[in-house]
């Protein structure tokens, strides 16, 4: 009984780790690009709206109704999304350059992510806040088992929007665009491809999923830190790596195996062995089987 | 004594492309060899194929007397095998001297110095025998196009190599600089290295090389001397039909 | 000299260690965003040694070293097999199961941490920093320099040339690690302390950024890089001091840190300091008596 809800429990994490590993795995696909923002749009949207609705003495407490608080937070994490893509992704070197000239965009949304988590820090302090809805109990009673609603609703969203992505890509004018560009950047600017407005899609698409999921975590587990996105998005990153680098329904699988093993390992042998088995997993498949357990439908190339 | 190379029956694939097909061709010893032919005969891809950054799918190639088949890639410059590149390929980041210095690096101890007056003594003599000791320290990347292409060239040479492979070394350069080039390699054909060049630069090729191979869609279409090539048929006909002329106007 | 003083200039050599066990893999175009996990195993194994098995400070850091080495040496073999994102990622997971094993190991105090007694002092800790700095520079002007720099620019030319890419490779990963591992046997005796939370992605993450901050193509970026991480975040805090409406300035220090990288991204993504700032300050002896 006690394994069935761990085994639930890790499925209800898994299904936000889920939400956020399919954010990582897109931008990795569709652009080359490991975007280390996404645990800070992660934590913007949800701090933000708990900012909005809660009521006290800190910076924007102005005791809104939770859904135009939802909207806001996912709507700034949007426009900060959109502010990382034109100083980061803008600057990437696809042709020549080093090891390092590739990195870019990775290291300058690395300083994003600091000067974010450090922004919310400032703003709110870093001690956890707790965050509560009008309405009291989001749990299901399910034969006597505890079902999370905002987790169920999370997977069964990121399912939803993968496969309206999946869709986008397949079978739209601007998926062939994203795809072509994943494919060659520099090509597709020759081709007229619309690289200039098809690019920030793709981190709109991201800042709304990033966001998503960090208000569905919040209002599962009741807790914000300005250093949420932190541990939510490392194993995101392990369930992305599982899933196959590009591969968004892999992202979903992985996603979902990682919340499994991460709350089973901790019930069963206590917090952060887990650590172990999952990270040494993932150092044996980024070395002998980089395409993941899933193979990597990769989207795009596969450079850095 | 054997030829400096030999290429036996090559052939070289990719994907679908047959690239190299059954080529067969001698680089004698001391010779001024050129290797000629339209845009995507597939010249650069002998030359990777002899340096060993390509494996032949079949035939053999022999640097000398040496079956390059069991010879990996970074030991080829052991066997006297040096090359420059189509695009330029020194490393950006680093001056002029240290990029010539990479020439004889094969042949130091990793803890060797690398800085210093004694240390990059013979590479910045190079330079200065081939007229660039005012670029020595500067990093290349700053560097005009020209120079650069003629310190790959020093680059090449500083591994006292036997066979000097150069992949259009005159491209992009002027009327002076290709002379300065010519003269530079006159003088170390005289010292008896034998020299392999893709060139377009026609004249170039007719007043340095004593020896031509043409190559057309991967296949040799002449083997012989200058004087042979202006008049042999299949030649013509290779650069006529082509969509790249070749420019006889230097 | 003041205690606030003291402190500062060991915070600054040990960051000044740390950053050198990061510059030396990704000056071979190695980047490692795992550079907490031969932190931990270097302070983990001479914290161990000194409070567990009383054995000498100076045995121990250099023991913390070399284990790190070992680690470094065995490890490398696997990620280099990976490139790119894929070998930050590898870094990265290293890091996490190196943390996930000292918080299960039996007696270091698990997730509570690890606190010793034994301390190195300032000047002991300022000298294996100037130590470092200058093996690095030394190891730097030799062929083996030359070998990871021609790497770092095009690893395929660099093969052609007669450069064994597996095993400079392999050894500036190693030593990227032997010196992290000595990084980390002091900060923990320097301070006292040490636990695997405080010393995990974003301590992995702040030392990567100030190295590629500071710049890798030369062998004084690191120091610039650490410089900078350190000393920015005290100017902050003494500007802060004199005018009391600044006082948000002082927290702010690592926005400060993250707007830096950025904008250093967008605008110098070489890095502080580059070859070229370098040949012009100092005219080496190799670029010759004749340059205009």
């Amino acid at each position: 009984m006690q394994l069935i809800q761990q085994i639930i429990n890790g499925l209800m994490l898994g299904g936000i780790l889920a939400f956020v590993a399919v954010a990582f795995t897109l931008t990795i696909g569709m652009l080359n690009f490991l975007n280390f923002t996404i645990p800070a749009l992660f934590m913007v949207a949800a701090m933000l709206a708990w900012a909005l609705i809660s009521p006290g003495a800190h910076p924007l407490a102005l005791g809104l109704h939770w859904v135009p608080a939802i909207a806001v937070g996912v709507l700034a994490a949007v426009l900060a999304s959109l502010l990382i893509e034109r100083f980061t992704y803008r600057y990437m070197k696809t042709r020549y350059g080093d090891a390092t000239e590739h990195a870019l965009p990775l290291v300058s949304s690395l300083g994003f992510l600091i000067v974010f988590e450090h922004l919310a820090m400032t703003l709110w302090g870093g001690d956890p806040q707790r965050f509560e809805l009008p309405f009291r109990n989001t749990d299901l009673n399910v034969a006597g088992f505890v079902i999370g609603l905002p987790q169920l609703f999370s997977l069964a969203l990121a399912i939803t929007l993968v496969a309206a992505l999946q869709t986008l890509l397949n079978r739209t004018r601007i998926g062939r665009a994203l795809r072509a560009i994943a494919e060659n950047p520099d090509a597709s600017t020759l081709m007229g491809v619309e690289v200039q407005r098809v690019v920030p899609l793709v981190f709109v698409i991201t800042g709304v999923l990033s966001a998503l999921a960090g208000i569905l975590y919040a209002v599962s587990y009741g807790v914000v830190t300005p250093f949420m996105g932190d541990a939510i998005a490392t194993d995101a990153i392990a369930g992305m790596v599982l899933g196959g680098l590009g591969n968004v329904w892999g992202a979903i699988a992985g996603g979902l195996l990682v919340g499994l093993v991460k709350v089973l390992a901790i019930s069963i042998f206590g917090a952060e062995i887990e650590k172990i088995p999952v990270w040494g997993l993932l150092l044996l498949i980024l070395v002998f089987r980089p395409s993941g357990l899933f193979g990597a439908s990769r989207i795009g190339k596969g450079k850095f | 004594m054997a030829d400096a190379l030999t290429l036996d029956s090559v052939s070289k694939a990719f994907g679908g492309l047959q690239v190299i097909e059954d080529l067969s061709f001698s680089v004698p010893r001391g010779s001024r060899t050129a290797l000629i032919g339209p845009n995507g005969a597939g010249k650069t891809t002998v030359f990777n194929l002899i340096s060993g950054v390509y494996i032949p799918d079949s035939g053999r190639i022999l640097i000398g007397e040496t079956d390059a088949a069991g010879v990996s890639a970074a030991r080829r410059v052991g066997l006297g095998l040096s090359r420059s590149f189509q695009n330029i390929r020194l490393m950006p980041h680093l001056s002029a001297v240290e990029n010539v210095m990479l020439g004889e690096h094969h042949r130091r101890h990793p803890l060797a110095a690398a800085w210093g007056k004694r240390a990059t003594s013979r590479a910045r003599a190079a330079l200065a025998d081939a007229g660039l000791d005012a670029y020595e320290g500067m990093v290349v990347s700053e560097l005009p196009y020209g120079i650069q292409k003629r310190i790959e060239v020093v680059r090449a040479l500083l591994a006292e190599p036997s066979l000097l492979l150069l992949d259009e070394p005159a491209a992009g350069l002027n009327g002076a600089e290709t002379d300065e080039l010519r003269l530079l390699l006159e003088r170390v054909s005289d010292r008896g290295v034998t020299i392999l060049v893709v060139e377009h630069d026609m004249p170039f090729v007719h007043s340095f090389c004593n020896h031509v191979v043409v190559l057309n869609f991967g296949r040799k279409i002449y083997d012989g001397d200058n004087e042979g090539v202006r008049r042999d048929p299949a030649v013509l006909e290779a650069y006529l039909g082509s969509q790249s002329g070749v420019s006889d106007a230097a | 000299m003041s205690g606030y003083l003291e402190g500062l200039i060991a915070v600054l050599a040990i960051n000044i260690i740390i950053a050198y066990s990061v510059y030396l893999p990704a000056a071979a175009g190695l980047l490692n965003l795992g550079s907490a996990g031969f932190v931990l195993v270097g302070a983990y194994t001479a914290g161990a040694l000194t409070s567990l098995h009383g054995v000498s400070l100076w045995l121990a850091v250099p023991a913390g070293g070399l284990l790190a080495a070992v680690i470094a040496f065995a490890v490398s073999f696997p990620i280099l097999r990976t490139r790119g994102v894929y070998m930050v990622l590898a870094t990265f997971a290293f890091a996490e199961v190196v943390g996930g094993v000292l918080l299960n190991w039996p007696g270091l105090g698990g997730a509570a941490g690890l606190s010793v007694i034994a301390w190195p002092g300032l000047a002991a800790v300022v000298a294996v920093a100037a130590a470092v700095v200058a093996g690095a520079a030394w190891l730097m002007s030799t062929r083996f320099g030359l070998s990871v720099r021609a790497i770092h620019d095009d690893e395929s030319v660099a093969r052609l040339f007669g450069v064994d890419l597996r095993a400079t490779q392999v050894a500036a990963f190693t030593l990227g690690g032997f010196v992290g591992g000595v990084g980390g046997a002091l900060l923990v005796h320097q301070f006292n302390f040490i636990d695997v939370q405080g010393t995990g992605v974003l301590f992995s993450i702040y030392v990567l950024l100030y190295v590629l901050m500071g710049g890798t193509q030369t062998v004084w970026g690191p120091v610039s890089g650490a410089l900078f991480f350190t000393l920015v975040p005290e100017l902050l805090r003494h500007v802060a001091s004199l005018d009391p409406s600044l006082k948000s300035l002082e927290s702010g220090r690592f926005i400060v840190f993250g707007v830096a990288v950025v904008l250093l991204m967008v605008l110098r993504p070489q890095g502080l300091i580059t070859r070229t700032m370098i040949e012009r300050l100092f005219r080496r002896p190799s670029a010759g008596a004749q340059h205009g």
